[in-house]
């Protein structure tokens, strides 16, 4: 039995199939109930964080074939409006997580709309760089404001409430399995909508794009409504996060979510877990940060380690962890059956 | 403050920023060019050419004449390796349009945090190659200064030499303007692929090695240049060998005359609404030439 052509697994496995979504929600919501380590914790709620930047990235990229470098202004906005507008007007958090992701995509616009009428692919990746180095410019500059360089802090975490009569859910700092699972629903929230986009006349279209934008302008696929949608989804997600990323940490400067580390981060993430494909970045970023993690005991190896094995990953599985793992056991399963039938 | 002479000693400080723009540039829309990619361990090819600079005078102490030949010559070498190794196995399959985007972010973090733990994270700072400045008409130019504007003239010169007369540059030509005829043309393409990734990354390390007295040698100086030169490479239109050229030299102007009205944190706000402003009214860059 031949393994499957990896064509026909590339367009199978465009969109992910309910079943494994769900079953990736359910072991990420019952992680916390096997790792009670306030440490491990705080990594599994840093890579629940990358996965929704990465995944909201991988819509743009890999579905509505805008290759934005850029990810990072949404994250930082949201996080920075989130973060002053609680500090400043005493705004609760909770309502400054969705505030932030609206902030992120009404300035998203600003260079969306620009970015629409480019075709040419690195283009539009130095464009939406520019974008985010201008608002690393003026948030680092704009003092009275952000405090500039020194950063902002004593951002309120998320205020506790009361569930029941006896459990009272507090976020501050000590409190590592509340947020996990805060991050976990603003993750849930972005794979479900952008589930439900490309499961939509929307995802059609998007899929008609990413394949041929000529052809697709010809049928009468509204090119620019369409890309948009899917731009103000992604960052209006990226900006919830960025805003959850403030309260979080309590602390925030210009460097830590503008920086364009934080866009390479995402950028080796989707990639090496794959692009394109749904649950790939949300694999890649859980087996990047937790495997940057475990190299912490290699020290000032640690980075030249990670930058090699991105090398030698891109090298052997181009099309990123989730094609490789799907095409090991296609041709696993074809192993067993020519056996069977021996 | 905008005598004549401050406006002299401006435009020149513009061109000689603009030289490293141009140079960097031109290795980065090289690359583009021929092998539609873009490199983003260009940059750490840029560092290379600092540290190798530091090490030859500073370390061993041979005299500049030689320490920059064979500085740039070692970095080709190097970028000749990598291209063999991990650049050129991923060209033609599948994805290669972005799996090499990850090839070169990989290989530019490991060059940068290799640097950073063998040769450790200060700010190493490289004499002038030259001593003394040339003063005309009350005003004082550093030899390097000039050094450095001639050297880029000569190897701006050198390379249109190249790529025009030779025919390795017909080859290039070629493979640029349609890879599958140069093919048929029995053009070895793989071998120009790699030639030019080794080309470039020389004309950075030029870059490294020349500005390594101006800017001070660290691991991370390869950012900065390698960002400016993707503004540069848009302004001038991808894959423009002249664009790049003049890009670099508008954009190192423009800054350089920007901090006598702005101060010094804001000045980067001048080259990235420039090239937003530019994508905006012109999306195919200034020049927005598709051939060279």
């Amino acid at each position: 039995m031949d393994p499957m052509p990896a064509r026909k697994l590339l367009l199978r496995l465009r969109v992910a199939n309910p079943a494994t979504l769900w079953g990736t929600f359910a072991l990420l919501a019952l992680l916390p109930l096997l790792i009670h380590n306030d440490y491990y914790l705080n990594i599994l709620t840093i890579c629940l964080i990358y996965a929704a930047l990465a995944s909201t990235w991988n819509l743009m990229v890999g579905y509505a074939g805008i290759l934005s470098f850029g990810h990072q202004a949404f994250y930082g906005l949201g996080a920075y409006f989130s973060a002053i507008i609680t500090i400043h007007l005493g705004v609760s958090p909770w309502l400054g997580l969705p505030l932030g992701g609206l902030f992120a995509a009404l300035l998203s616009l600003a260079i969306g709309i620009p970015c629409l009428r480019l075709r040419i692919a690195p283009y539009i990746a130095i464009a939406t760089l520019a974008f985010s180095e201008i608002l690393l410019v003026i948030c680092k500059n704009w003092v009275s404001l952000t405090r500039g360089e020194m950063g902002l802090s004593g951002i309120p975490p998320l205020t506790s409430f009361r569930l029941g009569d006896f459990l009272t859910l507090n976020f501050g700092s000590g409190s590592k399995v509340p947020n996990y699972y805060v991050m976990l629903g603003i993750y849930i929230l972005a794979m479900l909508a952008m589930y439900w986009l490309m499961n939509s006349k929307v995802g059609l279209a998007l899929k008609s794009l990413r394949e041929d934008q000529d052809a697709a302008a010809s049928l009468g696929v509204d090119i620019t409504r369409y890309k948009l949608i899917a731009f103000l989804i992604s960052s209006f997600f990226a900006g919830v996060t960025g805003a959850f990323y403030a309260h979080y940490l309590s602390i925030l400067t210009p460097e830590s979510v503008f920086s364009v580390g934080e866009m390479v981060e995402v950028v080796a993430i989707t990639l090496v877990g794959g692009i394109g494909t749904f649950l790939g970045p949300t694999l890649g970023a859980f087996t990047l940060i937790v495997g940057l993690e475990l190299l912490r005991g290699l020290e000032d190896y640690r980075f030249m380690i990670y930058g090699a094995m991105l090398v030698i990953v891109v090298l052997l599985l181009p099309n990123g962890l989730l094609m490789g793992f799907h095409r090991s056991v296609t041709r696993i399963k074809g192993l067993l059956q020519f056996g069977k039938t021996k | 403050m905008f005598t004549l002479p401050i406006m002299i000693e401006q435009a020149v400080n513009g061109l000689v920023l603009g030289s490293m723009y141009a140079l960097v540039a031109t290795g980065l829309t090289l690359i583009w060019g021929t092998m539609k990619m873009l490199n983003f361990a260009h940059g750490e090819f840029y560092m290379l050419g600092g540290f190798g600079t530091y090490f030859g005078l500073m370390i061993l102490g041979l005299p500049p004449w030689l320490v920059v030949p064979i500085a740039v010559f070692l970095i080709f070498i190097i970028a000749f390796i990598l291209e063999k190794s991990i650049i050129s196995p991923l060209m033609g399959k599948p994805g290669w349009d972005i799996s090499t985007v990850v090839a070169t972010l990989g290989a530019g973090i490991f060059l940068q945090n290799f640097a950073f733990k063998f040769w450790g994270g200060d700010f190493l700072n490289v004499p002038y190659m030259f001593d003394g400045v040339l003063r005309i008409w009350g005003m004082a130019f550093a030899w390097h200064r000039l050094y450095i504007l001639a050297l880029t003239l000569v190897v701006i010169i050198t390379f249109w030499q190249i790529v025009k007369r030779t025919r390795f540059g017909l080859a290039l030509r070629a493979t640029a303007q349609d890879n599958e005829a140069a093919i048929l043309m029995g053009i070895p393409f793989r071998r120009i692929y790699t030639i030019t990734f080794g080309l470039s990354a020389s004309l950075a390390a030029l870059a490294g090695s020349a500005l390594a007295p101006i800017f001070s040698v660290n691991p991370w100086m390869g950012m900065v240049p390698l960002i400016k030169a993707l503004i540069v490479v848009i302004l001038g239109g991808l894959g423009s060998f002249t664009g790049a050229i003049l890009g670099g030299f508008i954009l190192g102007l423009c800054e350089s005359f920007s901090v006598l009205f702005l101060s010094s944190g804001w000045k980067d706000l001048i080259s990235f609404s420039l090239l937003i402003i530019i994508l905006v009214i012109k999306p195919s860059g200034l020049f927005g030439a598709k051939e060279w």
